[in-house]
Formats: structure tokens, C-alpha cells, sequence
């Protein structure tokens, strides 16, 4: 088969974002649709080529067919690769209501990579209640429970560095690990502390009310990178 | 010219398709071909776009589908009607002459007034 249709089937496929099973499926039904197509167009005395194009175009972009082809939303979607999407979301990356995985998105999100109301993660990022290696949670509690974690910032922090509103037992009593096990660059932000003070405190929970336009910035050029590299890659699949 | 537009078709893609798996059993490509011709160049599905109907409606299951090795030796995935899709298929008929009738009805003294539009192929 040509690399052109395997690539337009590639891409598909791809929006599609189907469990392995019925991906190869949905893959052998548009791969017999498309040559049956190419072979009728050849039978009109097209070359081969022209053919082919031809037949991807009247077939419609990757995109909305691809998009067309997703599953709704599941109660549980449990995957080893690609997006796990469901109430109960479980994958490499994950988002759902309850989500676990290396990127989860969720009202509560464990991962890697957390963004949730509740979220646990390596980097932890929630509304509410945040614990992680680094957590960050605007609204709420931040915990850091490893040594890189012992930074927490929030407008009620606990933690190795906590930043907001001060509890100062909380080193001792909530982070896992006491000041002074920390790594040697974070006694810089335990000093950094006790100088600033409340001013400092002041200063920081400002800069932190700045990291969600900051996170929304970037993944809006993210989103604005993968657009320019797609339409780049197939003017064709980008709308 | 006018064309048709695509919303006027949103949501009745599936009792065409329907309709045309009421002759018999069928398969993604010949169903296209079956709808395009049907609709004689007055509406032009992206081929591509039949897909996640018929498996919408394989999901609802109003139609179904089975695996079959086709002439030519490739493995080519077949549909065809349930009984409660010929149910459906009834009722959205019904549904659609009705509509027809009191469009006629409440639309027709406006069309007078205007020649009715010369249609061209439309593409969703």
C-alpha cells in the first residue's frame, strides 16, 4: 500500500485515539474503503498517483474523520498507550474524573504529571489539595511529601518551604522529611524564609497567582506549535 | 445557486443510511456510492465521514455487522439492518414526511413569491 494512504490512515487513526483492538479494525474497513476507491479511479484511466490523492481527498480530512471515530466518554477506559479517556481513566496519559497516569487530568488526578482538584503527583498542580515532589494548589492545601517536594506553595501552605499563609510547625509535622535532610540547594529557600518573612511571603503567593495564566500561556503555544507542525507535515489535515 | 446547507442534514445522515441498508446487506464503500447516487450530485458525503455513523448506529444497534472475505481476498467488514433499525427507519420516515408536509404548509406561501433555488452538489 502506498505511503500516502498509510500515512493518511497513520493520522486517522491518531485523532481517533482508539484501544489497539478496535483501532486495527476501524484501520482494515477505511484501508479496504480507500483501495477499493483508488482501484476504481485507475479503472477511469487516473495514474496511479493522482489516484490515490484522489482518493484521500473525497475520503475527508484525517482530522474529521478521525475526530468522527473517537469513542465517547467511558465509565472506565483502562490503556497501555495513547489518551485513557472515562470517568475512571487509566493510561500513559489520563484524563477523567478519577485519573491515573504519567500525565492525569482529573478532579482527582495521581500522576507524573497532576493537574486536578486533588492532585498527587510528582508535579502536582490542584485547587484544593496538592501533594507531590512539586505541588502547587492556588486555593487550597499544598503538601510536599519528597525532598524536592519540600517546596509547597499555596494560599495555606505546608512543607519543606512553605509559602502563604505560614504554618510554621508544619515542617516538622507534615513534610515527611525535616529541614535539614533536604537537599543543599533548598536550605537557600528555608533561609530565603526566615530573612523574607511575611514580605517575602507577600512577594512569592504574587508570583504565584501568575503561574496559571503562565501554564495556560504555554500550553496555548503548545497547542499553537502542534498546529503549525501539522499543517506543515499536510496542509490538508488542518481545517 | 443555492446549495444545500449541512446543518439541514445534521442528524439525518443516519436514516439515510438506513435506508439504503434496507435493500440488503451492504459495506462502507458501496454504501457510499449507493447514497451518492441516490441523491444524484444534489448532496456529496466526505466518504470518510460515513464511518462513525454506521458505527454509531452499529453502537445502537440498528444495524449490524459482521467480517466477511470479499472477492478480491481482503477482509471487508459488512452491515446490515436490525429489526429495530427497520423499526427506526419507519418511524424516522414517518417523522420526516411529517416534517415535509407542515414545512410545504407553513413555508409554501414564501416560496411562491420566490423561484424556487437551482441545488448544487453539497459537500459535508
Amino acid at each position: 500500500m502506498s505511503l500516502a494512504l498509510q500515512k493518511y490512515l497513520d493520522d486517522v487513526m491518531a485523532y481517533a485515539n482508539r484501544k489497539q483492538q478496535d483501532a486495527e479494525r476501524i484501520r482494515a474497513e477505511l484501508q479496504d474503503h480507500l483501495l477499493q476507491k483508488v482501484a476504481e479511479l485507475e479503472a477511469q484511466h487516473l495514474p496511479r498517483e493522482d489516484a490515490i490523492f484522489q482518493a484521500i481527498e473525497d475520503h475527508g480530512s484525517a482530522r474529521t474523520v478521525g475526530y468522527g471515530l473517537r469513542k465517547g466518554f467511558a465509565l472506565l477506559d483502562v490503556r497501555t498507550e495513547g489518551t485513557a479517556r472515562g470517568f475512571i481513566a487509566i493510561g500513559p496519559r489520563a484524563v477523567g474524573v478519577i485519573a491515573f497516569g504519567g500525565v492525569a487530568v482529573g478532579l482527582f488526578a495521581f500522576g507524573g504529571f497532576a493537574i486536578g482538584a486533588i492532585a498527587f503527583g510528582w508535579l502536582a498542580v490542584a485547587a484544593l489539595i496538592s501533594c507531590g515532589g512539586i505541588s502547587l494548589a492556588p486555593l487550597g492545601v499544598a503538601l510536599g511529601m519528597a525532598v524536592v517536594g519540600r517546596i509547597a506553595m499555596g494560599m495555606i501552605a505546608s512543607g519543606g518551604l512553605a509559602v502563604g499563609v505560614w504554618v510554621p510547625w508544619a515542617v516538622d509535622r507534615v513534610s515527611l522529611l525535616a529541614g535539614d535532610d533536604g537537599l543543599r540547594f533548598l536550605q537557600f529557600f528555608q533561609d530565603f524564609r526566615n530573612y523574607a518573612g511575611e514580605v517575602g511571603a507577600l512577594v512569592i503567593v504574587s508570583w504565584l497567582f501568575m503561574i496559571f495564566p503562565f501554564l495556560a500561556g504555554l500550553m496555548g503555544a503548545i497547542e499553537s506549535w502542534e498546529y503549525r507542525r501539522i499543517k506543515k507535515a499536510d496542509p490538508k489535515l488542518v481545517e | 445557486m443555492k446549495s444545500l446547507r449541512k446543518q439541514t442534514l445534521d442528524g439525518n445522515v443516519e436514516t439515510m443510511l438506513l435506508a439504503v441498508l434496507e435493500a440488503g446487506t451492504s459495506y462502507g464503500y458501496a454504501i457510499v456510492k449507493d447514497l451518492n447516487e441516490r441523491a444524484e450530485g444534489i448532496l456529496r458525503l466526505g466518504e470518510g465521514t460515513v464511518y462513525p455513523v454506521l458505527h454509531r448506529l452499529e453502537e445502537k444497534r440498528l444495524v449490524s455487522a459482521s467480517w466477511r472475505t470479499a472477492q478480491n481476498g481482503r477482509q471487508r467488514k459488512y452491515y446490515r439492518l436490525t429489526n429495530k433499525g427497520r423499526k427506526a427507519l419507519a418511524g424516522n420516515r414517518q417523522q420526516w414526511h411529517l416534517l415535509t408536509v407542515v414545512m410545504q404548509k407553513v413555508v409554501h406561501s414564501t416560496a411562491q413569491l420566490s423561484p424556487a433555488p437551482e441545488l448544487k452538489g453539497a459537500s459535508i
